[in-house]
């Protein structure tokens, strides 16, 4: 018996079908080249008027260090960033997405872009994806109704909280916020925030930096430098490598020499450059 | 169908080993670990199987522990027979004999031997899992191994050993030199190799006996 | 094909990959012999890779069994180094037993023997015995499947096709000891050329009524300045600054 229905692709939303060929393809043993991962610790935490969002800056390819000083914390809108983790093509790219989307709705509206309208679009975008775009992210941000922080897992699930972590090295870093966050971060400094403002901004940072550095100590998918961004009504603070606690340990006092010679010359010919004959070379070229 | 058990685990490391004209350097890291997560920053690899012959392994923790028991006890039962410690050599060919005795069941364990030869001579010897051993002059086994090797090659690389007529091929390196090597390499790997890392024990094996020193490398 | 062993029931074939994954493979390999009128002449590669990774460019895979008789190395390098060992400590034991050497053909049937009982176990051996015993030279190839041919003329490994094609082009049985020695040389450097799973050094040894003796071993890099001297560019033009 013939099938009556020739299976049509779905009049709404996406196809799916490479994704099945795919999974074929793997089946049968062609593997797909790897990509970057970004095997990562991203943390953010709100105090009282604004967000700290940090990130290591290892990025891994299997078990090799690609890159050892990568950037994470990625550009949303002035008022707004957001940690990426995952493969870091699609991390990379889908923020760069919603910030185009973000300035257009700016220029239409005339208005600061919020943190709800970009955590609407990011969760749009993935859920549409059905998780095959990997991207894991910490999305924080300032805005009219004040500080703001998001979690938004690759199949477009989110979360809002007081204090998040995402990656490989997210368990290790919330171990240290579950430990020492305290509302007193925003409430306790409340009355010697109006008397110094700093205060409870850089208990904040000193939070932020010792979560990440509990996952690039105790996660092997990170490493490397601590990336901070500070976020306050009408202000950011992006500190790139705040902090740097892995320098290299042993560096031979010899060094390396090379000796000349040992690429065996077998022909040898002198081009001059002084007098380019023109005529001849424009001739030839075009022949 | 999902990923089924499996008796094997992989707990990374990194080991080196370079023999001189009259000493032997065996170097490993001391991190183990397995899959994200370091279990230990302070576990040696580094083995003393006789006087004259140790043993750097890499690959599944519980399989190198169960070898390193097996080459104990048979080096035992060869002391009480013979009343003298086994020469690297012969410890050497015993290796290579319990790994393939497990042909079918293999040890997962990546191993280099060092030591020095009946003629006093730094010696090393390079494995692979079932058995297979070769005397080289120099040699890395283990996760940062493919990071490691160019550069010895760039460095140590002497002529070959089957070469007619023969050309003199001993590593040009002395002690000290080579020791700074063996640090430099391993900060080196440590660098790009997420299961290297912690510290370095390096052994030196010469006339006057084993000398053990250590080095930090990076923790993260 | 499920198994028992230290009470884990595991599927056989599992650990067959993942042991094949861990070891050392000399396929990826060119050796040949070759019987001619004053005796066999042997030679290999010396490469042995992992996989696209090449973990030694200086194996010995031409295996002295005793100083009258040679086996070569294709496949699984612990295979063929524990197997050939083997092979030399039963033809020795039958040397004490019979007060003679042992003969090619019986030699290579032991191994093939030994092989054929463990068919299908994921053995991974392809090698040539060759030898002198009191019938005069002899060559066998045995190989890990059960197989075992008499023959004048073998070449085995990922490079053998180069190999062959220069052996059969250049063979004829009233060669001198020199000319065969170069043949064979001649054939593994076009094998290294042409197979980047074989390189290093090519070894060549000769078997005589006298034994075995290595006649050469020279890097297949500088063999190729042999076979293809470079030539040097006449035309140099003069770096004069106008």
């Amino acid at each position: 018996m013939s099938k009556a229905t020739v299976e049509l692709p779905p009049k709404a939303g996406f196809n799916f079908d490479l994704c099945r060929r795919n999974d074929m393809l793997t089946k049968n043993g062609v593997h797909a080249p790897s990509f970057l991962k970004t095997g990562t610790t991203i943390v953010g935490l709100v105090f009282e008027d604004g967000v700290v969002l940090g990130a290591d800056t290892r990025a891994t390819e299997g078990p090799i260090v690609a890159d050892k000083n990568c950037e994470k914390i990625h550009y949303m809108a002035p008022n707004i960033y957001c940690c990426g983790a995952g493969t870091a093509a699609d991390t990379e790219n889908v923020t760069d997405m919603i910030s185009s989307q973000l300035l257009l709705h700016r220029y239409a509206t005339g208005r600061e872009s919020r943190v709800v309208t970009a955590l609407t679009l990011l969760k749009t975008h993935l859920f549409g994806y059905q998780g095959h775009v990997s991207a894991a992210l910490v999305l924080g941000g300032v805005d009219i109704t004040g500080p703001h922080l998001h979690t938004i897992y690759p199949h477009g699930s989110t979360d809002t909280l007081p204090f998040a972590t995402m990656g490989s090295g997210s368990l290790a870093a919330m171990a240290i916020f579950e430990s020492k966050y305290r509302e007193g971060l925003t409430d306790f400094y409340i009355y010697i925030l109006y008397l110094c403002q700093s205060i409870a901004r850089d208990e904040g940072v000193k939070l932020v930096t010792e979560a990440i550095c509990s996952g690039i100590f105790n996660d092997l998918g990170s490493g490397s430098n601590v990336d901070v961004c500070v976020i306050t009504k009408g202000k950011v603070e992006y500190l790139r490598n705040h902090q740097k606690p892995n320098p290299r340990t042993y560096i031979s006092s010899k060094g390396f020499s090379f000796l000349k010679g040992q690429t065996e010359v077998l022909s040898t010919k002198v081009t001059l450059l002084e007098k380019p004959q023109q005529e001849e070379g424009v001739d030839k070229m075009e022949e | 169908m999902g990923s089924r058990w499996s008796p094997y685990d992989n707990n990374g490391g990194t080991c080196v080993a370079i023999a001189g004209s009259d000493y032997c350097v065996i170097a490993a890291d001391t991190r183990m670990s397995t899959g994200y997560s370091i279990l230990t920053r302070d576990y040696s690899k580094i083995c003393k199987l006789a006087d004259k012959a140790v043993m750097a392994s890499s690959g599944f923790q519980a399989d190198v522990r169960a070898l390193q028991k097996n080459l104990a006890a048979k080096h035992l039962t060869y002391q009480h027979q013979h009343n003298k410690q086994m020469s690297c050599p012969a410890m050497a060919h015993l290796l290579s004999n319990t790994l393939y005795y497990k042909r079918f069941f293999p040890y997962y364990s990546f191993n280099v031997l060092g030591g020095l030869d009946n003629e006093g001579k730094g010696c090393v010897y390079t494995y692979d899992a079932v058995g297979s051993y070769e005397r080289v002059g120099y040699s890395t086994q283990g996760s940062g191994s493919s990071l490691i090797m160019p550069v010895l090659d760039n460095q140590l690389k002497s002529p070959s050993p089957l070469l007619l007529p023969a050309k003199d091929a001993v590593t040009p390196l002395s002690e000290s030199d080579a020791v700074d090597l063996v640090k430099d390499v391993f900060a080196s790997a440590t660098e790009r190799d997420i299961y290297t890392g912690d510290a370095v024990e390096i052994v030196v094996i010469n006339a006057g006996g084993i000398r053990r020193e250590s080095i930090d490398l990076r923790k993260d | 094909m499920t198994i028992f062993v230290g009470g884990f029931v595991f599927q056989f074939d599992g650990f067959q990959k993942k042991a094949a994954e861990t070891m050392k493979h000399a396929h990826g390999t060119t050796t040949l012999a070759f019987i001619f009128k004053e005796g066999v002449i042997v030679a290999a590669d010396s490469r042995a890779s992992m996989g696209g990774y090449i973990s030694s460019q200086s194996v010995k895979k031409i295996i002295e069994i005793n100083p009258y008789m040679l086996g070569t190395m294709a496949g699984g390098a612990a295979d063929c180094q524990f197997w050939h060992r083997n092979l030399g400590i039963k033809c020795r034991l039958h040397e004490l037993a019979n007060k003679r050497r042992i003969s090619v053909t019986g030699a290579s049937k032991l191994l093939a023997n030994i092989l054929y009982s463990y068919r299908g176990m994921g053995l991974s051996i392809g090698t040539m015995i060759a030898g002198w015993d009191e019938t005069g030279p002899g060559l066998y190839y045995v190989d890990s499947e059960g197989g075992r041919l008499k023959g004048k003329r073998f070449s085995v490994g990922s490079g053998s096709p180069y190999a062959y094609g220069v052996l059969d082009d250049g063979y004829r049985f009233d060669m001198s000891v020199e000319e065969a020695a170069e043949l064979a040389r001649r054939a593994i450097y076009h094998a290294t050329f042409r197979d980047g799973a074989s390189g290093g050094v090519a070894s060549v040894y000769y078997v005589g009524p006298d034994g075995w003796k290595k006649l050469s071993g020279d890097d297949v890099g500088e063999l190729h300045y042999k076979y293809y001297p470079a030539v040097v560019e006449q035309e140099m033009a003069e770096v004069t600054i106008a």
